[in-house]
């Protein structure tokens, strides 16, 4: 187990280490020059020479390279360009608010999704099958701005009962009444990237229960003389999970920075607007904080979920 | 004793199988023909933003573009991205899949350790700043996207290598001495063949939302018609909620995303299916 854990962490850091080194050149790649984008006509000479200086924009690629890595290493991600203050606390500003959305994604595909899958594989060729299918066939196959753009239609433009982007009206409230506007502007969002995520939880959920429910070891339980709802529930539905929580666990990572479309649709300050204002403003330390920032989300969901994965399915021997 | 019966002739009698089939086919047909009758758009004309009519079969956009034919050129935009995607992480990702599920060692260590890596990196946010590096044409969406997508089918194309290498018939193929090129070729990924073909219908599905959110985001080919573009077009002009409501303009070109990917996903399945003898109950 042990030894398990080890030569996982390894490959975490050593996964952590190429992304940044990859996302390192791949954004030096970009086509504009830095130098122009940083230093308008106006400043003095020796404002513009310390602000090459302190980015170390005259320096070769390799030397702002072992220099990125050093400070990486201190935990310092540099200085935004286009905010005008460190990396790390841009970030941190809009961390919570990808996580908020997050954290309300995850509670709709849990609630919602595998006991769908359930009641699909459950029902399996019956009519509640067929409709369950259907609708997580285009769920699926959704296209993120369509189903934001319908929401919008419905909700803020019909109805009037959600508004069309942001997380609060500003000013912002105090209290109670402003956690309620955060939570009327989490809405729509959350639903919107909730849809793929929750038909691929009830797809998985659906597809490897009516697999488990083929296996020998279910019909050995039925023949034990245990009640369906027994083996359903104790013989069936751990196995049955294991892909639902390999595929869920995937996408928390991935969510974080793969809320971009939502996000710059709903304005919500998250880091995948972050992700998408940088490109446009050649931010280079900012796309390399939250490329990082994603780099390691990802690592860190996919070693719990193949803990989670081990302790499920025993067959799967871990250290081996 | 009973004739086995073939792959065609489960496949013919799968109904979601067949509405995918033909939707595929209708999506080609349109994507291929339409263009050689219908010119491209271009310009700007007077009629803007006007409603369905018989002139105007799905209305026009803000530069009076008539948006059908936006459409007809746009569909040979997704399926060229499409096919040149799936084929490209086909290339990469099969025999990727296959030799890191069968392979023992530091082979299996490093393919494992690439699909590990890729799979890590967040694809859409790096596909948004390689096509801002690239520039944007239409190749350069669909090598980014084929590149980016290998590891998930390398991926599933390992995990079922994995489970077909401890079935009992492999060990007897391996005892019989037969090569492991041979194995993998004629035993392994015969096998595996559903969960494979599905997810290349798959990477074609999802090429075409990722495309369209590439061209959606401003990082499209601005030469060429893509239903990304249109919206993107029609969400710049507030179009969603502005009053009175041009909904032809971004409703249509939506659906047709949806149902393009409702159509791949619907053929795949049944291909799946039809392939694995377990599904043709």
């Amino acid at each position: 187990m042990l030894r398990f854990l080890l030569r996982r962490l390894g490959r975490g850091v050593l996964t952590i280490f190429v992304s940044v080194t990859l996302v390192f050149f791949i954004v030096r790649a970009m086509p504009s020059d830095p130098v122009a984008l940083m230093i308008s006509p106006q400043m003095t000479e020796e404002a513009q020479q310390a602000l090459i200086q302190a980015y170390g924009l005259d320096k070769p690629i390799s030397v702002q390279y072992i220099l990125y890595m050093k400070e990486l290493l201190h935990g310092n991600l540099g200085t935004s360009f286009a905010k005008r203050i460190p990396v790390t606390e841009y970030l941190a500003q809009k961390l919570p608010w990808t996580l908020l959305l997050l954290a309300a994604v995850m509670v709709i595909v849990i609630l919602i999704g595998i006991p769908t899958g359930l009641l699909a594989a459950a029902h399996k060729g019956r009519l509640a099958d067929r409709v369950i299918s259907v609708i997580v066939t285009m769920g699926i196959s959704v296209f993120i701005p369509f189903m934001a753009f319908l929401l919008l239609f419905i909700f803020s433009f019909r109805l009037g009962v959600s508004p069309t982007g942001g997380a609060y009206t500003p000013p912002k409230a105090q209290g109670m009444a402003y956690y309620l506007d955060v939570a009327r502007h989490l809405v729509l969002p959350a639903v919107t990237l909730s849809i793929t995520n929750l038909a691929n939880a009830v797809l998985y959920t659906r597809n490897s229960m009516i697999d488990v429910l083929r296996e020998d070891y279910i019909r050995t339980a039925y023949s034990k003389g245990n009640s369906r709802g027994r083996v359903l529930r104790v013989h069936a539905l751990k196995n049955a999970l294991i892909p639902t929580v390999t595929v869920i666990g995937m996408q928390i990572g991935f969510m974080v920075g793969g809320a971009t479309v939502t996000e710059t649709i709903f304005s919500w300050p998250g880091v995948g607007r972050l992700v998408y204002d940088s490109v446009n403003a050649l931010d280079y330390p900012s796309l390399q904080g939250a490329f990082l920032l994603m780099a390691v989300a990802i690592v860190v969901m996919s070693f719990l979920t193949d803990i989670v994965v081990a302790w499920l399915d025993p067959r799967i021997k871990l250290g081996e | 004793m009973k004739k086995r019966k073939g792959f065609l002739y489960y496949f013919v009698r799968n109904k979601n199988g067949m509405i995918g089939f033909a939707g595929v086919l209708l999506i080609v047909v349109i994507g291929m023909a339409g263009t050689l009758v219908i010119p491209k758009p271009e310009g700007y004309t007077n009629d803007i933003l006007m409603a369905p009519s018989a002139l105007h079969w799905l209305g026009t956009d803000n530069l009076g573009l008539d948006i059908f034919a936006e459409l007809v050129w746009g569909a040979q935009t997704s399926l060229y991205v499409s096919i040149l995607a799936m084929l490209i992480a086909g290339v990469i990702g099969i025999p990727l899949g296959l030799v890191c599920g069968y392979a023992n060692g530091w082979v299996r260590e490093c393919i494992d350790g690439m699909i590990d890596i890729f799979m890590t990196l967040p694809m859409l946010p790096l596909m948004i700043i390689v096509a801002a590096i690239m520039g944007t044409s239409i190749t350069n969406v669909a090598l980014i996207l084929g590149v980016f997508s290998w590891p998930q089918l390398a991926r599933v194309t390992k995990n079922s290598t994995l489970k077909i290498r401890e079935m009992q018939y492999i060990e007897a193929a391996t005892c019989l001495g037969i090569p492991p090129g041979r194995i993998l070729y004629r035993h392994v990924l015969i096998n595996a063949s559903g969960p494979v073909l599905v997810n290349m219908t798959l990477v074609m599905a999802s090429a075409v939302l990722t495309e369209a959110s590439l061209s959606f985001l401003g990082l499209g080919d601005p030469t060429t018609w893509s239903w990304g573009t249109i919206l993107k077009q029609a969400w710049s002009q507030n179009a969603v909620i502005s009053s009175p409501n041009p909904w032809w303009w971004w409703l249509i070109p939506s659906l047709c995303i949806v149902v393009y990917v409702v159509c791949f996903n619907l053929f795949g399945t049944a291909l799946n299916d039809c392939l694995n003898p377990k599904g043709r109950e």
